[in-house]
């Protein structure tokens, strides 16, 4: 049932040559942890798409995932946050491939650093139960999936793009080719956006809301016998002046190199891919630009890490069965130089260049029993070895850890279970797991970064021990008829050794005004759970409602609310598709964020309440898309943006696309 | 087959392998340590010519003052250095190495005493000296051949004054020295500040910072010194016997006075010094608030509170 899902995936390619397809569908989790956004798709796909299209932003696509939200610092590179779990506790991978962000600050979450153009789809697994080559994911692992042309196909596909957003003058300009011969394929394309400064609700400017952006890629693939595929990807990516209104600087560049190489091997019911990736990724941070500077800093960070991975996935009469191992090395290193006015300049690292070895062995098995019913369960073993490889870092962060060591070993795992039976119109599925992850380099071995949520400074803790949860879900799915379905989904996770910043009064603030100091320490446990409740009707042809309500709890030890969870939100819409065109009227809010992290320098969010239209028309060759968001001009911020900056305000947008 | 055709050509290769053993200094006809200038030839008032190469390794990494060097008794040669090319205010390390004339050779066994600084404030007509270590001493049990004291000037020279420089060298018996030399004492940079002083009941010491320039982001061991100032202030300033604790407080003034935590206080040493621990959390000016308390612990000095709540009586290190 999965082919079906994968197969309309790409416009130009036909099922039975896409490059990723079969082996995807083989390991896809099941129904009720397993969400995915399209990036490209066609028109008539009723799967889940950004109403931008491809000219949507990544952070667009991902906002339509299911247990996703989105913290924002500014207009670009947003942080998705999965099953209300941040950074740490979800593995992003793009195709497979490790990467790691590079700033301290989290300002370049590792969506940043591929464009729509890249991209096929995102998936999300939910949970404990990742994708294989996820490690550390307790919330859930995503992949970006690569946008690859495949054999067979369309022998010349050309894709134009273009779009304008009036509030803050967003331009997005889009290009890619696509060739597709028996043994060959290429694919290559460029985008660029470029974005001012945009106007929140009631039309006053967000000063340092701007960004640019540009990002190259090509795909090759080479079919070496009928069996054997070789892959290749590269892209470049660059955002130059991207502002952060919630933070107090920008970045000047943000640049990453990703590249990989893979074998493919296809059998008649299995296929095997090994793939050797490397991406670098370079940040630097900006704040030449803010007045009122009180001292001006120069902070970068490096990234890079090169790893590879060989899956095996096969299906054996009723198992669909896969098997992962993965290894891969990644080095980061951050610092911070502070220039006092006169004075001699003050330096630290902040990343004391960790090189962390990991490897890492992933099974799983689907088993498609009699009666529609289905068991999967999947495990991952994962080990690793850290090393501080920048002495003036160690000796620094040695003065509060006198005992620790420049060396550090993790073992970590995961296993999840899920089981779905049908009983009439209704679904049931129940999944289990536990799993534990190492903590990352910034809760291990951050120095003095300034949190400007809570205007703490954080200093990483070396003696962290694992974090570790347990996960129990359910989904019940009521299929009345064709009509109308009706799905409650809940999940909760119950930490033991959660890992949090915690007040350490004894130690005096770095940053001018800040708070006091934090250091990373785990709390003995802490729960996370959430729950929704969707809709779909299709009241007649051309009528559908969509209806969302959701929630969410977290708490610490002490029962306290933990920071950064959604409050009650509700999306509804009403989509009306007549010939080629469709339009929809959307409404969406979120309740007075009743418990926040007051204890954790939270401070409540309001609620809000915002109305959307879009439309689209298709010409063929072309797609036109119009929408205006925020329609009534409400000047409103969500709980998920950073110390309350405001959304934007009415924007009204126009996009085109052209398809040959 | 194959293995009996093979030994005898591994042996030959071996055979040959040792016979033809080569080395870059096979051509190299003397193997003895050659020092420039000095020829080892069983002096007993010097050491051993492993000993002297150390000496001259060692002065290869400080700077001669030639204004506090001479020469004794028509023999014997006393050379001053320092590890910088001039002087500056605050703690300077000074070494003496003496060598006789005829041959270079370096002796082990040489007296200098009363290191004697002196300020002449010109506009005043006032003289003083500043502190001083006791004497000199072998850097360490490597070094006998090098004497080791320190001078921390109290000023720069400049148009309010100058300093002249006493010594006494006794080189093997033989009597002379340093007689009121000329030396220029120039400021320390912007952001340092290693010598700071207190009074108590009239009488005035002086807290010198040893040279702090191989402070690191990190750990760091303080040593210290506390002078008085002497009765006759033309006399150099020796070590206090009277003893005290002095508390330390670093911190950031251009960091909203950030500081770090686990640092250790000065307390007196056997030699005589006062050691602490100092830890740095970045590169940067570090300002060390200093509180001297007596053995009772009631604060004599520092202690008080600026109008930025910290100790006016502090060191400035820039690292």
């Amino acid at each position: 049932m999965f082919f079906p899902f994968f197969l309309t995936i790409l416009p130009f390619a036909p099922a039975d040559s896409l490059p990723f397809a079969p082996a995807d569908s083989l390991i896809a989790g099941d129904e009720h942890s397993l969400d995915e956004v399209v990036v490209v798709s066609i028109p008539s796909d009723r799967r889940k798409r950004s109403a931008k299209g491809q000219v949507a932003t990544i952070d667009e696509h991902l906002s339509e995932l299911s247990h996703v939200n989105l913290i924002r610092r500014g207009s670009y590179a947003w942080e998705p946050v999965v099953n209300n779990m941040q950074t740490e506790r979800v593995a992003t991978t793009i195709d497979g491939m490790k990467i790691f962000y590079a700033c301290t600050d989290k300002m370049d979450p590792v969506t940043s650093y591929v464009e729509s153009g890249n991209l096929q789809s995102i998936s999300l697994n939910s949970g404990l139960d990742g994708n294989p080559q996820a490690t550390g994911n307790i919330g859930g692992s995503l992949d970006l999936r690569l946008r690859k042309a495949g054999f067979d196909g369309d022998p010349f596909h050309l894709t134009l793009s273009a779009g304008h957003e009036w509030n803050g003058h967003v331009q997005v300009y889009g290009a890619d080719a696509a060739v597709s011969r028996q043994t060959l394929y290429a694919n290559a394309g460029l985008f660029y956006r470029h974005a001012g400064d945009y106007k929140t609700g009631g039309g006053e400017r967000l000063p340092f809301s701007q960004f640019q952006k540009v990002n190259a890629f090509t795909n090759l693939g080479v079919k070496l016998t009928h069996d054997d595929i070789l892959e290749g990807t590269f892209i470049f990516d660059r955002a130059t002046d991207v502002g952060y209104p919630a933070l107090n600087m920008d970045v000047a560049k943000a640049q990453a190199l990703i590249s990989s190489l893979s074998f493919r091997h296809q059998f008649r019911h299995a296929a095997w891919e090994t793939k050797a990736y490397y991406n670098h990724i370079t940040h630097e941070m900006d704040d030449t630009q803010r007045p009122d500077v009180q001292i001006h800093m120069d902070m970068s960070g490096k990234s890079w890490t090169a790893g590879g991975y060989s899956l095996f996935t096969a299906s054996v009469r009723q198992h669909d069965l896969s098997v992962n191992g993965d290894v891969y090395y990644n080095r980061l290193f951050a610092d911070m130089t502070m220039y006092p006015g006169g004075a001699a300049p003050m330096y630290m690292v902040t990343w004391p260049d960790v090189g962390t070895l990991n490897a890492g062995l992933a099974v799983r098995d689907k088993i498609w029993l009699t009666g529609g019913r289905s068991f999967s369960v999947s495990a991952k073993m994962a080990w690793q070895h850290q090393k501080l490889n920048n002495e003036e870092g160690f000796k620094a962060l040695k003065v509060f850890f006198p005992q620790m060591g420049d060396t550090y070993h993790q073992t970590t795992g995961r296993i999840a279970a899920s089981y779905s039976h049908p009983l009439g119109p209704v679904l049931l599925a129940v999944g289990g797991g536990w799993g534990s992850r190492a903590p990352t380099v910034t809760e291990a071995y951050g120095y003095y970064l300034n949190n400007t949520f809570d205007q703490y400074d954080y200093i990483g803790n070396p003696h962290l021990k694992n974090e570790s949860a347990v996960e129990l879900n359910t989904q019940v799915r009521w299929q009345a008829g064709k009509e109308l379905t009706i799905t409650l989904d809940a999940n909760a996770f119950f930490f033991s050794n959660y890992i949090i910043g915690q007040f350490e009064t004894r130690l005096s603030p770095m940053t001018v005004d800040a708070e006091g100091v934090k250091v990373y320490g785990n709390i003995n446990h802490a729960t996370i759970a959430n729950f929704s409740l969707k809709g779909e009707w299709q009241l007649t042809d051309w009528l559908r409602w969509n209806g969302s309500l959701s929630y969410a709890l977290g708490r610490d030890a002490d029962s306290d609310p933990l920071p950064l969870i959604a409050p009650w939100a509700y999306a509804t819409d009403l989509v009306v598709s007549v010939g080629k065109w469709q339009g929809r009227v959307e409404l969406k809010g979120n309740a007075r964020q009743q418990k926040y992290g007051r204890k954790y320098g939270e401070t409540q969010a309001r609620p809000w309440a915002v109305c959307n239209l879009n439309a689209q028309y298709v010409f063929a060759p072309f797609t036109l898309r119009a929408g205006i968001e925020n329609v009534f001009d409400k000047r409103y911020a969500t709980y998920a943006d950073w110390n309350h900056i405001p959304q934007k305000g009415r924007n009204i947008y126009l996009n085109l696309t052209l398809d040959l | 087959m194959y293995k009996r055709n093979f030994f005898p050509f591994v042996v030959a290769v071996l055979l040959g392998t040792a016979t033809t053993s080569c080395n870059s200094n096979d051509d190299v006809e003397n193997q003895a340590i050659e020092i420039p200038g000095i020829t080892i030839d069983g002096d007993v008032d010097c050491c051993s010519a492993e000993e002297a190469l150390q000496v001259y390794k060692f002065l290869q990494t400080v700077y001669i003052i030639p204004e506090l060097s001479t020469v004794v008794d028509g023999k014997y040669n006393v050379f001053a250095y320092a590890k910088s090319a001039s002087f500056h205010t605050g703690y300077n390390e000074l070494y003496f190495v003496a060598t006789k004339k005829s041959n270079g050779n370096y002796i082990k066994n040489f007296d200098i005493t009363n290191l004697s600084p002196l300020m002449l404030m010109t506009k005043m007509g006032m003289r003083h000296s500043t502190p001083v270590s006791s004497g000199v001493a072998s850097f360490n049990d490597n070094y006998l051949a090098v004497k080791k004291g320190w001078v921390a000037f109290l000023m720069n020279s400049g148009d309010s004054g100058s300093w002249t420089f006493s010594y006494d060298a006794n080189v093997l018996g033989a009597t002379g020295g340093v007689e009121e030399s000329d030396i220029v004492v120039g400021p320390l940079p912007e952001g340092q500040s290693w010598l700071k002083s207190f009074k108590k009941d009239n009488t005035t010491f002086y807290l010198t910072l040893k040279d702090p320039s191989a402070w690191q982001t990190g750990t760091n061991t303080v040593e210290a010194f506390v002078s008085v100032k002497s009765d006759d202030s033309t006399q150099p300033y020796q070590l206090a016997s009277e003893q005290f604790v002095i508390d330390i407080d670093p911190r950031m003034p251009d960091m909203g006075n950030h500081t770090s935590p686990d640092n250790v206080g000065l307390t007196p040493q056997a030699d005589g010094t006062y050691q602490g621990t100092v830890n740095l959390t970045m590169t940067g000016l570090w300002r060390i608030h200093l509180t001297v308390r007596d053995q009772k612990g009631n604060i004599l000095a520092g202690g008080d509170d600026l109008s930025d709540g910290y100790s006016s009586l502090y060191w400035d290190v820039t690292i």
